[in-house]
């Protein structure tokens, strides 16, 4: 057999790190607890109405760390503003869509909060109906960023916005599981949400969990089974270098564990429920610091 | 010994040999950039800038190029394209020299030591003051116990004006740590007594095979190597390479034989045997051009059977047969030898059989072949003292000779040369320099903190290369050429050149003129210096305008848009060949001599194996030490980009044997020698033979500054603030800065050329214990002293 | 806003006059009448030397730690049948270019005759034209660097040396090459040495199914070296214990260090804190910029 190593000590930078990881686990989040604020006023599921505020309050704040989150990781962070010169716009760059994104989504939100507060049903529709299509594209365009580098052979996959949004979707019921169960600690006994509706969304995150699993095994079958490149990076990336955050953080803790207690007896107890969404709003964090940081390590010695 | 030639029979010969050469292919056609010689500025401007000839002195190569400034700054070092040898081209140090010229830890002040020898601790002093002081000690030596008592230890690669000065005071006490001219000891020895030429330069332009016993071309003879680099698409040539480990040479041969250590002269000798016996010899030259007849030699070398070969090489003997088949049927072929095969016991006599395959084909200073050196003797600046000091004495003994008093030192020069890491033993150098009852002053010309320096009572910071005016010329092509430096700055801070403070010693020593040494010492400034040294060499007497505009002299045409020839009107500039054919060998036979000694104690060259290698027991290795591309011993240590791609030397050592002695790949290991031992980190590698192991050399500094030791917080006292460079502060990323092997190689000196056998030290690799750190070493200095006291005895 | 010539991170002026809004002008390999420098790097002749790596770092006053060209050196074979093979690498100047089209600011813009090159005064650091280069040509300028008057904090990467060929000289990486492999000119000017090479010899482009078309070809290149997931399988434990020194020690890296042998969560909380700590210090940066900015 021959052999070969490779000794040459010219590193490379792996570009995105943490900040851009937990940004697109905050966007992905808002946007789950978005859709389900939008469920009583945009698709009048009537018992959705009282969470609607929570969830979109919630939305709201996680996306408001976003932007400083990202200019501050920024080389040049005064200049974040070139982003949006229409002489600087780049139609072809999907961060020029996502900087649009990431600033109309938050607008329409403050204003479908406001006609929710104020009760405005039609408003609050037309607005909600506005800000959902721009909270999914906001998270859909974190997974486009991701996938549009062909070069990155882990994340250069279709299935990119797809495993994002569903990440979104069920990290955002979880947190918006946690919320409101610590809220109901707080708040008056008849404003406190029903606990058959939470259980409600716990069903709903249950369906995501499995989806977001069927959609991991068919990532997973790509990598494994296909072309070197992707091979080595599953086998020797993931496995290796970001085992935890892969294998331990995102399948077991975030998909397997609140998978198991969903359909067992536990889900009866309210603690069940609770960690269930726990771990599954913990776990999604572990899909985002693979999926940014993995694809790129693997090139450090390229 | 330069071969005289003259300048005019080179371009007459030249352009004759040209008329009949196809005119190169690439000339016609397209508007190709242009290769060099001029610099711009990188961004917005793009400026040009000022351009002055630079002569890059980190390596006894010499090469000739240019620097650039803008601003009153140094910004770049390049080769000059229309030099014969470099054609434009610098290694990566000679690139970055320039660099030391803004080293924020170089020295720019004298420097008196306070407190305990090698305790750091210093203070800025006048040069008034410094001068005085050593002008006093030296005088105070002349008039008592003699002039010999003042010793220089010497590296630079020219002789110059230190050894003026030693010559000027009468003292015969001159050290070189290594030959004040291009090649070692033991080849130039061999090239002496066989072509009566100190090196040899092979055409490896021109060649079609190239056998490489133990030299690293690629890495450490980048003048060569550009050449034999287009041999190996231009002329599809074949390349050989002996080596014990795979260097950067022997991983790009189309064959590298890994070769048993210090076997090269047996291999070579069995390949001269079975050529001789094949009937491939060019019998007629050996007749006509040696002092040796051809049926002689055959029966001569008939001992010497592929088979012995194999028994002391493990090279199989069908693979010695084959490649001195190839060998001899290519035309023309060369062949080189360095390092590899000199640093043994015996290396003399192994390099006179390499080059001996040389001439049992008549490869002789031939287009292709086994070239004799082209260069120009640089004299000395007129009236020059006597020559007090003859001949070239290496220092390897030089602490030893003073621990056990038979020598007696009151003043200790040491001018570019760092013993204390580079030479054999060097935790006995250390040993005795810190003893200032054996060495009552050591004074330190130079201008980084080496680990000698860090030693010294007083060090007189010199200019760096790039600061300084100088001229040399190296064998290094095909035609003679010289090269000139010319700074463009002065040198920050009391740096001054060395030569201007040996004048003000000098100065000071005769003050009323009664010792007659000022005469010697009568110019101006540096520049006129190298001007009367322009004067004093008869080729390039009327070149100095020449060398001072261009750089080079003499010029022989124009760089063409390859960057492979040199053009004059057109068309190729081609060198003479066989030029002995006119004049002789510059032996006393006049031939090469194959027979050395008189007519009844012939000597004929031989091999005797070193016993202490050939019985090596299992677990034993030989440890090999070698230098790397991107690093020039310790000229090179505190520039950033270099350390950046050579900062550490794991022990490489091969994989099977590894795996056997349970080591795995990273672990750390001790290396011990019969002195002690060293820890560091294995490098499994299949490229190394499975009884040597190998550590590079140039890294494993604990002075220089925070470059080399790989610790920008390191500041040192003096560092200049505006020197300072907030790449290194905040960028410097690696910890690894190596450990140095040389505290563990015990002196060995090859007696018929008194070099040091660097690569006969015998040591055992077993896994670190409990308690190693790496880059620890503990050497045991009586236990050198032993070895020495041995190695005397023998002689 | 209008292109300036003038100003610590201005644009590089190819054409001080003309904009060419960032858009990859038209693919020009082969199309007559235009230019299209490339490099053929003939690693028959390479022999790893690095005096291009130390040129190009030269040239630019490139930092430690980042790269506008590099050499991959890898090792081969069982002992001892073994070799040493070597790869130098740069930015290919693509013709089809990732990183432009993902660039949100245009700050890297095609130039007409092949160059991919950087506008320093646009770039806003997001590094999104990092991720999108296969070839690992570009990285973030450090913070500091010794001449602080060239751009920081910008990205950066190899220029094809424009300010040297635009003069009529070689890129000063070929200008240094000992072994004479690098070879650059105008491939559509079939007498150039680099189209004859590229015409003659049998040539390889890194990562040609990206369909970036790199106009940097390689002559004699192994495939194992060429490779980008063998680069990361086949490493020495050395290299391994260097690589993590620099991930440990270079501040570029701050947010991004993942070490080996240590769990990535500890390194992920490690970033968190450098980049909560580096809040103020690029605070005082900002309201230095405005400073600058406001007051000149
Ligand atoms: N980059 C660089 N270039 C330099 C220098 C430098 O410091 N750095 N220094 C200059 C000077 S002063 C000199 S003397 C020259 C030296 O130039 P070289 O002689 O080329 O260099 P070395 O590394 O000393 O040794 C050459 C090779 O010998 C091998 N070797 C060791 N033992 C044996 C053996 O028994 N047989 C064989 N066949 N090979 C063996 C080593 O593995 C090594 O690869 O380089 C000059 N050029
Ligand atoms: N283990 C091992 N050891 C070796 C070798 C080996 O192969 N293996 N090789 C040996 C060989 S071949 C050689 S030639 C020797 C070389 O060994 P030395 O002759 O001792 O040379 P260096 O160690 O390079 O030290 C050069 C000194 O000059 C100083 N210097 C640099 N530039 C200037 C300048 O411009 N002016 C002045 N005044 N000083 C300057 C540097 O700071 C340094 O202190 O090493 C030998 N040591
Ligand atoms: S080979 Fe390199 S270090 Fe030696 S003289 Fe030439 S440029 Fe300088
Ligand atoms: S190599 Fe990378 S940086 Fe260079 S042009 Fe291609 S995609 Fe852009
Ligand atoms: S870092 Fe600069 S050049 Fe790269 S994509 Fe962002 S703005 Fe463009
Ligand atoms: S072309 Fe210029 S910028 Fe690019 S690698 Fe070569 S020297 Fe560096
Ligand atoms: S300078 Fe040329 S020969 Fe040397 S490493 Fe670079 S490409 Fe290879
Ligand atoms: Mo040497």
């Amino acid at each position: 057999m021959e052999e070969s190593v490779v000794i040459s000590n010219a590193f490379h930078h792996v570009a995105w790190g943490t900040p851009i990881s937990i940004y697109f686990w905050l966007v992905g989040a808002s946007a789950g607890s978005f859709v389900i604020s939008s469920f009583g006023w945009v698709f009048g599921i009537k018992r959705y109405k009282p969470l609607a505020l929570v969830a979109s309050i919630q939305a709201i704040v996680m996306l408001l760390i976003v932007p400083i989150l990202l200019i501050w990781d920024l080389g040049q962070p005064w200049r974040f503003f070139y982003l949006m010169l229409p002489a600087f716009w780049h139609n072809t760059a999907p961060m020029a869509w996502g900087a649009l994104l990431i600033l109309s989504y938050p607008v329409s939100m403050f204003i479908y909060t406001y006609f929710v507060i104020k009760n405005n049903q039609r408003w609050a529709k037309v607005l909600g109906i506005i800000a959902i299509i721009l909270a999914l594209s906001t998270h859909w365009y974190t997974g486009v960023v991701m996938e549009l580098n062909p070069g990155r052979y882990m994340n250069h996959t279709a299935l990119a916005p797809l495993l994002f949004l569903t990440g979104a979707f069920i990290s955002g019921i979880g947190l918006l599981i946690l919320v409101l169960w610590i809220m109901n600690m707080f708040v008056a006994p008849e404003k406190r949400i029903e606990w058959k509706l939470i259980e409600e969304m716990a069903q709903y995150m249950m369906i995501g969990i499995v989806f977001d699993m069927f959609l991991l095994f068919l990532e997973f079958m790509q990598t494994f089974y296909g072309a070197e490149s992707t091979f080595i990076g599953h086998e020797i990336v993931l496995m290796e270098l970001f085992r935890f955050p892969y294998l331990w953080l995102e399948t077991v803790i975030g998909l397997v564990i609140p998978l198991l207690i969903l359909v067992s007896p536990l889900k009866r107890f309210r603690w069940g429920v609770v960690t269930a969404s726990f771990l599954v709003a913990v776990g999604v964090y572990g899909m985002r610091i693979w999926w940014v940081m993995g694809g790129q390590y693997m090139q450090s010695f390229y | 010994m330069a071969i005289e030639i003259n300048r005019r029979e080179f371009l007459k010969l030249g352009a004759a040999a040209a008329a009949t050469a196809a005119v190169c292919p690439h000339l016609a056609g397209a508007m190709e950039l242009k290769l060099g010689g001029n610099d711009f500025h990188q961004l917005r401007t793009f400026n040009p800038r000022k351009r002055k000839p630079y002569l890059c002195t980190l390596c006894p190569w010499f090469d000739g190029g240019f620097t650039y400034a803008e601003g009153g700054k140094i910004k770049k070092a390049e080769g000059n394209p229309n030099h014969v040898a470099t054609r434009g081209k610098f290694c990566s140090k000679g690139l970055a020299s320039f660099f030391s010229a803004s080293d924020p830890d170089r020295i720019l002040t004298p420097l008196k030591r306070v407190g305990a020898r090698g305790a750091g601790k210093w203070q800025e002093i006048g040069w008034d003051e410094a001068i005085a002081e050593v002008a006093g000690k030296v005088a105070a030596a002349l008039d008592g116990p003699g002039a010999d008592t003042v010793c220089l230890n010497e590296g630079a690669f020219k002789r110059g004006a230190m050894s003026r000065f030693m010559d000027t005071i009468g003292s015969s006490s001159v050290l070189y740590s290594r030959l004040p001219s291009i090649g070692n000891a033991a080849k130039q020895e061999a090239q002496r007594q066989m072509l009566g030429v100190d090196f040899a330069l092979p055409d490896l332009e021109h060649t079609s095979y190239l056998l490489n016993f133990g030299a690293n071309i690629f890495e450490t003879a980048p003048p060569l190597a550009q050449r034999l680099s287009d041999a190996v698409v231009e002329n599809r040539m074949k390349m050989v390479t002996f080596d014990v480990r795979m260097s950067n040479t022997a991983g790009r041969s189309d064959e590298w034989i890994p070769v048993f250590p210090g076997s090269d002269g047996i291999v070579a000798l069995s390949m001269a045997n079975v050529i001789m016996q094949k009937g491939l010899a060019d019998e007629e030259f050996i007749d006509n051009w040696t002092n040796y007849s051809s049926s002689d030699l055959a029966e001569h070398l008939a001992q010497f059977s592929p088979q012995m070969a194999e028994e002391a090489s493990g090279v199989k003997a069908e693979t010695i047969e084959r490649i001195a088949v190839e060998f001899a049927s290519a035309r023309p072929a060369t062949v080189f030898s360095h390092n590899g095969v000199s640093f043994h016991r015996g290396g003399r006599d192994a390099e006179m059989a390499c080059i001996l395959l040389a001439v049992v084909t008549g490869n002789i200073d031939n287009r292709g072949g086994y070239c004799l050196p082209r260069h120009f003797d640089i004299g000395a600046p007129q009236p020059a003292p006597e020559s007090v000091a003859k001949g070239v004495r290496l220092n390897h003994a030089f602490p030893f000779e003073v621990k056990i008093g038979t020598r007696e030192v009151k003043v200790l020069f040491n001018h570019m040369s760092n013993p204390a890491y580079s030479s054999p033993a060097a935790s006995m150098w250390r040993e005795v320099l810190k003893d200032e009852r054996l060495i009552p002053f050591l004074v330190e010309f130079g201008p980084f903190m080496s680990e000698t320096a860090d030693l010294a009572d007083l060090i007189l910071p010199d200019v760096v290369a790039v600061e300084r005016e100088d001229l040399a010329s190296s064998p290094t092509a095909l035609l003679p050429w010289a090269s000139m430096s010319k700074p463009f700055i002065k040198p920050p801070g009391e740096a001054q050149d060395v030569r201007t403070t040996l004048q003000k010693i000098v100065a000071v020593i005769d003050a009323d003129g009664s010792r007659k040494m000022k005469q010697y010492w009568d110019f101006a400034s540096p520049a006129e210096w190298v001007k009367r040294e322009v004067e004093a060499t008869p080729e390039l007497k009327d070149g100095y305008k020449k060398l001072k505009s261009k750089g080079v002299y003499p010029n022989y045409g124009k760089i063409d848009s390859t960057g492979r020839k040199i053009l004059s009107k057109g068309s190729p500039v081609v060198a003479p060949y066989r030029t002995f054919e006119k004049s002789g060998f510059p032996t006393p036979s006049g031939k090469i001599e194959i027979a050395a000694g008189g007519e009844k104690t012939v000597v004929l060259p031989s091999w005797s194996g070193h016993p202490r290698l050939s019985t090596i027991k299992p677990g034993e290795f030989v440890l090999s030490t070698y230098k790397v591309a991107y690093q020039s011993l310790s000229r090179t240590s505190n520039l950033k980009y270099l350390a950046e791609l050579w900062h550490a030397n794991p022990l490489w050592i091969n994989k099977e044997v590894a795996h056997e002695l349970g080591i795995a790949d990273g672990a750390l290991v001790r290396v011990t020698s019969d002195v002690g031992y060293l820890v560091t980190r294995a490098w499994l590698t299949n490229g190394i033979h499975p009884q040597v192991v190998g550590i590079s050399t140039s890294v494993g500094r604990t002075a220089y500054g925070r470059v080399a030791r790989a610790d920008a917080d390191e500041r040192f006292p003096f560092a200049r603030e505006e020197l300072e460079d907030q790449d290194v502060e905040h960028n410097l990323w690696w910890q690894d800065s190596g450990t140095n092997p040389n505290d563990i190689i015990p002196i060995a000196i090859d007696p018929s050329s008194g070099i040091q056998a660097w690569n006969d030290t015998v040591v055992t690799v077993t896994p670190a214990v409990l308690g190693d750190e790496y880059g620890q070493i503990q050497v045991d200095n009586s236990k050198h002293l032993a070895i020495y006291k041995e190695l005397q005895d023998q002689v | 806003m209008s292109e300036t010539s003038s100003g610590k991170n201005s644009i590089h002026p190819i054409h001080p006059h003309r904009r060419t809004y960032g858009l990859q002008t038209p693919a020009t390999k082969g199309v007559p009448g235009t230019k299209r420098y490339a490099m053929a790097i003939d690693l028959r002749k390479c022999i790893g030397c690095m005096s291009c790596v130390v040129a190009c770092k030269s040239e630019f006053g490139v930092p430690l730690g980042v790269w506008r060209t590099w050499v991959k050196v890898a090792d081969k074979g069982k002992y001892p049948t073994t070799r040493r093979v070597f790869m130098p690498r740069l930015c290919n100047h693509c013709d089809n270019p990732i990183c432009v089209r993902n660039c949100p600011t245009q700050a890297t813009y095609k130039h007409k005759d092949g160059f991919v090159l950087q506008r320093y005064n646009r770039c806003i650091g997001c590094r999104t034209c990092v991720v999108a280069c296969p070839y690992n040509a570009r990285h973030l300028v450090p913070e500091k660097r010794t001449d602080m008057n060239l751009p920081t904090l910008v990205v950066d990467k190899c220029t094809f040396c424009i300010h040297r060929v635009k003069k009529g000289l070689v890129p000063s990486c070929v200008q240094a090459c000992v072994g004479g492999a690098r070879i650059f000119g105008d491939l559509n000017d079939p007498d150039s040495e680099v189209a004859k090479l590229v015409a003659k010899e049998p040539v390889t482009v890194l990562k040609p199914e990206l369909g970036t078309s790199p106009s940097v070809f390689y002559v004699g290149a192994d495939w194992e070296i060429m490779d980008e997931p063998q680069s990361y399988k086949n490493r020495t434990a050395q290299i391994r214990a260097e690589f993590n020194d620099f991930k440990r020690n270079h501040p570029g890296d701050a947010f991004a260090d993942v070490v080996e042998g240590e769990s990535t969560m500890y390194w992920v909380g490690k970033n968190m804190g450098d980049f909560l700590a580096s809040i103020p210090h690029k605070a005082s940066g900002v309201i230095g910029n405005l400073k600058r900015l406001i007051f000149g």
